[in-house]
């Protein structure tokens, strides 16, 4: 299915069948349910795969899909439900004896949650109780910031989740983001499958990520999957997901959020451990039992993701749109490319800026760092800013080299000169010349010969 | 034409010969050059090293030069002359456009003319005043669009002049 402005993206062409779901604006498309499900029958399909944007964490969609007679390939709405409301989700965790960061419940008002912050300590993190992945989350550092954060948050909650509920928590400084991802098939087995090292965040949003992370021992991995593997048991999950944690430096892990769903780096988990994790999520919906144990479960290697987003790293990284001029893709041994790029294609304003991924997997850390490098220095893109720039210089970053690096990374990190040899400095001169030169002729063409362009002046001032 | 380049925080100035043949930093460089992708990429062989250049965005001009990001700006000899800042090159035909609309009362030139930056071209009428319209770059005039005693719109074409 597809919006009108994705009428020429590589989903739709790549498909046996597409069918128009509405206007580019996600209201009208990718989240209106009704009109999904509708085209999903009229299709002739037995089952809905969510993706990870959008709807694929909306309890209400889960059940439509299986109200409708459809399988939502995912877990079921009352365990969306219960999981989603992030404050119920903490509950459950420390039923099951999984730590989770200081923090409240839901609270009433700004006056309420004030006095919470106080009773923590400052810094305390708002979040959204009805939702995660980073939206509409706040820092506050000190008590008289409180309450414009308040009423900041609460509108980013209520645009973002449809609901204003916030709570709060205590803000772990230098913290590592780890997630280990499960897998539960509908028979009451569950499985963990590895963890990955999400640090490398821009306001929240990730854009680097690693298996296995360079600070995890294998106690703590075993810890966490354990731990990963009783929330979701209490919860009665079915299908994929990820169990969030922050990790203190020295190694105290806290409970943060479970995404029910399958997300954008799940490609890390699929080279660590050989697995297709979408077709196993289709076996899960189609009721068949896990093919594999806890046991069977090799993980070889190390994997990294960059994710390379239409965004200016040289400028706050502020996302961009426009058309992709050119476009080449690195291969080659222990590169895998997840890419919606070609040339030619616009990149609509409407949705989020992931324009692709790349994985590289290697025997072991330096080897994967070492094909990552070499992946994107062969990689272009051209006509929009992208994050290519920020990935290159984090891959040859000291700090992310050793595996020293923490949520504030993205935050500490300023752009630096390129480091070219004379002959290097030589081309680059010419090419700007060139390139320079070729665009004052087009545009002294497009302006003054284009006998199109004179006659549409012509009319317009008419 | 001369250039000076900016790469990052280094300068390296550039000149196009008329005849293909470029100077870096005042010398001559013996390099095969070929546009692979019309405007936006460039293969570069200079004495058997073999470079491309890819045009990210052009503004701000950003590069990468074989996998390196490099921030770029590119100002010519007139510009330099003028003392503009790396506001881009100014190659190729340049217009003057009525800035208002108004009766073109006076054309001071003719087509084949060679003029200096900032030379009178024209004289606009135009809220009961007589404005002069000066030449935006120096260079040849390649066509005179207007004559004067005609009415003209905001933004019209009145004289393009061709760089030399």
């Amino acid at each position: 299915m597809y919006s009108d402005v994705d009428r020429d993206a590589l989903h739709v062409r790549a498909a046996d069948a597409a069918y128009p779901i509405g206007t580019g604006a996600p209201r009208e498309s990718y989240l209106n349910a009704a009109r999904i499900i509708a085209v999903a029958k009229r299709a002739g399909c037995d089952a809905v795969h969510p993706g990870y944007g959008f709807l694929s964490e909306n309890a209400d969609f889960a059940q439509a899909v299986a109200d409708a007679g459809l399988v939502f390939v995912g877990p079921p709405a009352k365990v969306q439900r219960l999981l989603g409301e992030k404050t119920a989700a903490r509950r459950l965790a420390r039923e099951v004896d999984v730590p989770v960061a200081d923090g409240t419940e839901p609270l009433r008002d700004a006056a309420a949650a004030r006095a919470a912050a106080k009773k923590i300590g400052y810094p305390v993190l708002l979040k959204p109780a009805g939702g995660g992945g980073g939206k509409g989350l706040r820092v506050v550092g000190r008590d008289e910031d409180f309450d414009p954060a308040w009423r900041g948050a609460t509108g980013e909650a209520t645009a973002a989740f449809g609901q204003p509920a916030l709570y709060l928590e205590r803000q772990i400084a230098n913290a590592r983001h780890i997630e280990m991802q499960i897998l539960a098939d509908s028979h009451g087995k569950v499985v963990w499958l590895g963890e990955r090292d999400c640090s490398i965040q821009r306001r929240h949003q990730k854009l680097i990520e690693e298996s296995p992370g360079p600070s995890v021992t294998e106690g703590l991995r075993a810890k966490l999957g354990a731990a990963a593997v009783r929330i979701a048991e209490r919860a009665g999950y079915v299908n994929a997901g990820t169990v969030e944690f922050l990790v203190e430096v020295n190694g105290q892990f806290n409970f943060l959020e479970v995404n029910t769903r399958l997300q954008v780096e799940h490609p890390v988990t699929e080279v660590i451990t050989g697995f297709d994790l979408v077709a196993l999520q289709l076996r899960v919906a189609a009721g068949e039992p896990l093919p594999f144990t806890q046991d069977e479960i090799i993980r070889t290697g190390a994997a990294i993701e960059c994710r390379i987003t239409a965004e200016d790293p040289f400028a706050g990284f502020i996302p961009a749109s426009g058309r992709v001029a050119l476009v080449r893709e690195p291969a080659g041994s222990g590169i895998r490319v997840d890419s919606a790029l070609f040339s030619g294609m616009t990149v609509p304003s409407e949705y989020d800026s992931l324009l692709a991924k790349v994985i590289a997997h290697g025997r072991d850390r330096e080897e994967a760092i070492g094909r990552m490098r070499r992946a994107l220095r062969e990689m272009r893109i051209a006509g929009i800013p992208t994050s290519l720039p920020f990935q290159r210089a984090a891959l040859s970053d000291r700090d992310f080299v050793a595996g020293h690096y923490d949520t504030g990374f993205v935050a500490r990190w300023h752009p630096t000169t390129a480091d070219l040899t004379d002959g290097e400095a030589a081309s680059a001169a010419l090419g700007a010349v060139l390139a320079q030169r070729t665009r004052t002729e087009r545009r002294a063409v497009a302006t003054v010969d284009d006998p199109w362009a004179r006659a549409g002046r012509a009319d317009a001032l008419r | 034409m001369r250039y000076e380049v900016t790469l990052d925080d280094r300068r390296v100035r550039v000149e196009l010969g008329g005849d293909g043949r470029f100077t870096v930093e005042d010398r001559v460089v013996a390099a095969d050059v070929r546009e692979t992708v019309r405007g936006r990429q460039w293969s570069i062989v200079l004495a058997g090293e073999s470079h491309e250049v890819t045009v990210v965005t052009h503004d701000p001009l950003r590069l990468d030069v074989d996998g390196h990001d490099v921030r770029a700006t590119v100002v010519d000899e007139r510009a330099l002359r003028a003392g503009r800042g790396a506001v881009g090159a100014r190659t190729g035909r340049v217009e003057l456009r009525a800035p208002m609309p108004g009766l073109l009362k006076a054309v001071h030139v003719k087509e084949g003319d060679l003029v200096d930056a900032d030379a009178r071209l024209a004289t606009l009428e135009a809220m009961k005043m007589e404005n002069e319209l000066l030449a935006p770059s120096a260079g040849r005039i390649a066509k005179i669009r207007a004559a004067a005693g005609a009415k003209v719109e905001a933004g019209a074409v009145l004289i393009v002049i061709a760089s030399e």
